[in-house]
């Protein structure tokens, strides 16, 4: 286990009597990439700047190494921050905006020249030293912050949504830029975002937060795979959440008897369940088995109510005999092409998981 | 951006450009032209063209003396202004107070009251028995009352008071609309409180100053009633000149000389202003 290079604890900020963030743990280990993903309005970018200096917290504590950093003036950080909007300095030359943390830093002429045009060359800008940021193109400024950021050879990179305002084909490609440089570099970053297929292709570790709260830290697999409460089965990916009764716990496994009709053993990522207990049985919709002809092992009846077609998969919404509906994600190969709508089929649930049902 | 502005945008400006025709242009070509007339006793002006305005203004002292202080007053006026003025400027638009809009209002009050009127406040507070005078006596700071007013100093304060709302105005739209995100960027790259406002702020808000510094030099340039009043006779600024010359002396030629003049500076100042204005960024 690599050893944390910033932690938070019990960190809490209000903005007059509404909540910002908080109370929340967090431990940034090195060299990871670590991703606060989240709706608007969670907490991400409060906790962002709390890390950067740019907000204090009214309660808690921030420990970087061995100090105590929690009233430390930003400009004492050494944190490489990229904003949302890049926020380059309009007036400043292309070099004099890469170069501006290394001359606050006083150091010589002849080095700041030659960093920055290593640093150019790291995010692949090399030889726009002279230009000024309006004569940029999006993909480009967002270059430069990153180079102006990366250049001071910061302990932490910080970065405030810095892809969405890219367009689609330069996002994904700046996606894998980005976590390339951050590998290549082994710099540990805070990543902030709202997007569910940035944070997963880019993270070693995932913070979701909801409400000023952390709902669940897990590896990106992990997080889809066994999302701890309802708020993050619906909001990573697509879910089928189906209410059960839970008839018998052994082994960390409950047996759920669920609404749709069937009896389901499943994991408990969100904590013990009783005997007894109501629960939502979660499925993803490419864990919904759909067969033609009964297959004889407890499996479901149901009717196909919508089927939509995108390509490489098929999306069928399917209404249950006992009027449960059901949504089922399937390639779209031989074999599932031909299910039509109003077609009857039969449905098996894999890999289910339960949830709490006040959550 | 090139914009099409259409027929439409055309007849939208079509009010304005026949009042400023008649009202700007005319007079200006009207008084352009006076100036190389020949100043007659018995018809105001004969018209004949002739250098001898120009000549009687830029070759005696008296004159001279008089161009060059309201160039000096206009230009610490600017000075005075925006030294005073970019704190309150940048206050307001940094703050997220309650208080934002009533301290707003506090800045735009003072044009509510005529010019005339808060020029008269001053000569309360100014003179000898002013309440200055009096809380210095007061304090023992002086033995008797400062010869305040008519001195170029009532001016100036007087003039710096009654144009602040011309330089906290263009300075706080600058300084509003700057990304707040660009300070803070300074900030996490290593720069202070001052570094930031020097090689951020106060660049980004150039804009603002030139408009500013701009506005209140050309208004203190032509201004009559203040220097008139606080100044009196010591205090001869080219406003007064022209009125006097036009309304008492009854010499058209050679007030539209001094006018020509006048307006000559401000134009020069607002060229200026524009030239700056295009340079990079602001």
């Amino acid at each position: 286990m690599p050893n944390a290079t910033l932690e938070l604890r019990g960190v809490l900020k209000r903005y007059g009597s509404a909540l910002g963030v908080g109370p929340v743990d967090i431990d940034v280990m090195e060299g990871e990439l670590l991703t606060l993903l989240g709706p608007s309005g969670c907490g991400k970018t409060t906790t962002l700047h709390i890390i950067a200096g740019l907000l204090f917290p009214d309660e808690g504590t921030l420990r970087f190494g061995e100090r105590d950093i929690t009233r430390l003036d930003p400009q004492h950080r050494d944190m490489g921050l990229v904003f949302q909007n890049y926020a380059l300095f309009p007036h400043k030359s292309v070099f004099d905006n890469v170069g501006f943390g290394l001359r606050m830093r006083r150091l010589p002429k002849d080095e700041i020249k030659d960093r920055v045009g290593r640093m150019l060359d790291v995010v692949g800008l090399p030889g726009v030293e002279q230009r000024y940021p309006d004569q940029l193109s999006g993909g480009q400024r967002q270059r430069v912050a990153l180079a102006r950021a990366l250049v001071i050879e910061p302990t932490l990179l910080l970065l405030d949504e810095p892809l969405s305002n890219l367009d689609a084909v330069l996002r994904k490609r700046m996606r894998h830029d980005l976590r390339e440089i951050q590998q290549r570099l082994g710099i540990a970053t805070v990543f902030v975002t709202h997007d569910q297929d940035e944070a997963f292709e880019m993270s070693d570790r995932v913070i979701l937060m909801n409400q000023g709260r952390i709902e669940q830290v897990a590896s990106p697999e992990e997080l889809y795979d066994s999302p701890a409460t309802r708020f993050a089965a619906e909001f990573i990916g697509e879910a089928n959440l189906i209410e059960g009764v839970v008839a018998d716990v052994a082994d960390g496994e409950a047996v759920v008897d669920a609404a749709v009709g069937g009896r389901y053993a499943a994991r408990m990522p969100g904590g013990g369940a009783r005997s007894g207990d109501k629960v939502y049985l979660m499925v993803r919709p490419e864990r919904v088995d759909l067969a033609t002809a009964p297959p004889g092992n407890g499996a479901v009846p149901a009717t196909v109510t919508k089927r939509v077609f995108s390509g490489d998969l098929l999306a069928f919404t399917l209404r249950t005999e006992n009027g449960h509906e059901l949504v089922a994600s399937k390639p779209s190969v031989a074999g599932y092409r031909e299910i039509g709508p109003d077609a009857a089929v039969w449905v098996d649930l894999q890999d289910c998981r339960v949830l709490p049902k006040e959550s | 951006m090139q914009e099409r502005i259409g027929n439409f945008g055309r007849a939208l400006f079509a009010p304005i450009t026949v009042l400023y025709l008649l009202f700007l242009l005319a007079p200006i070509s009207f008084f352009l032209l006076m100036s190389v007339f020949r100043y007659s006793p018995m018809e105001l002006y004969e018209p004949a063209v002739t250098g001898e305005n120009f000549a009687r203004l830029l070759g005696e002292d008296y004159y001279r003396a008089i161009i060059l202080r309201t160039l000096k007053i206009a230009g610490l006026t600017a000075l005075f202004s925006l030294l005073l003025g970019y704190p309150l400027a940048y206050f307001l638009a940094r703050t997220r107070s309650v208080w934002r809009g009533v301290l707003m209002f506090l800045v735009i009050a003072p044009l509510m009251t005529g010019v005339i009127v808060r020029t008269y406040g001053w000569i309360v507070l100014l003179g000898a028995q002013g309440t200055v005078n009096t809380t210095l006596l007061w304090l023992g700071l002086v033995d008797r009352p400062l010869k305040i007013l008519e001195t170029e100093l009532a001016v100036l304060i007087a003039l710096v008071h009654i144009l602040m709302p011309y330089m906290v105005f263009p300075l706080f739209s600058s300084l509003a609309a700057q990304d707040p995100n660009i300070e803070k960027a300074a900030a996490t790259l290593g720069a202070g409180r001052w570094r930031t406002f020097f090689e951020v702020t106060l660049p980004l808000s150039r804009s603002g100053i030139l408009m500013g510094s701009a506005l209140v030099f050309t208004l203190t340039a032509g201004a009559v009633v203040t220097p008139a009043l606080l100044g009196g006779k010591n205090v001869q600024m080219l406003g007064q000149t022209i009125y006097d010359l036009v309304l008492s002396t009854l010499n058209w030629p050679f007030a539209s000389a001094v006018a020509s003049i006048l307006v000559l500076c401000q134009f020069s100042i607002i060229f200026l202003y524009f030239r700056g204005g295009r340079r990079r960024a602001g």
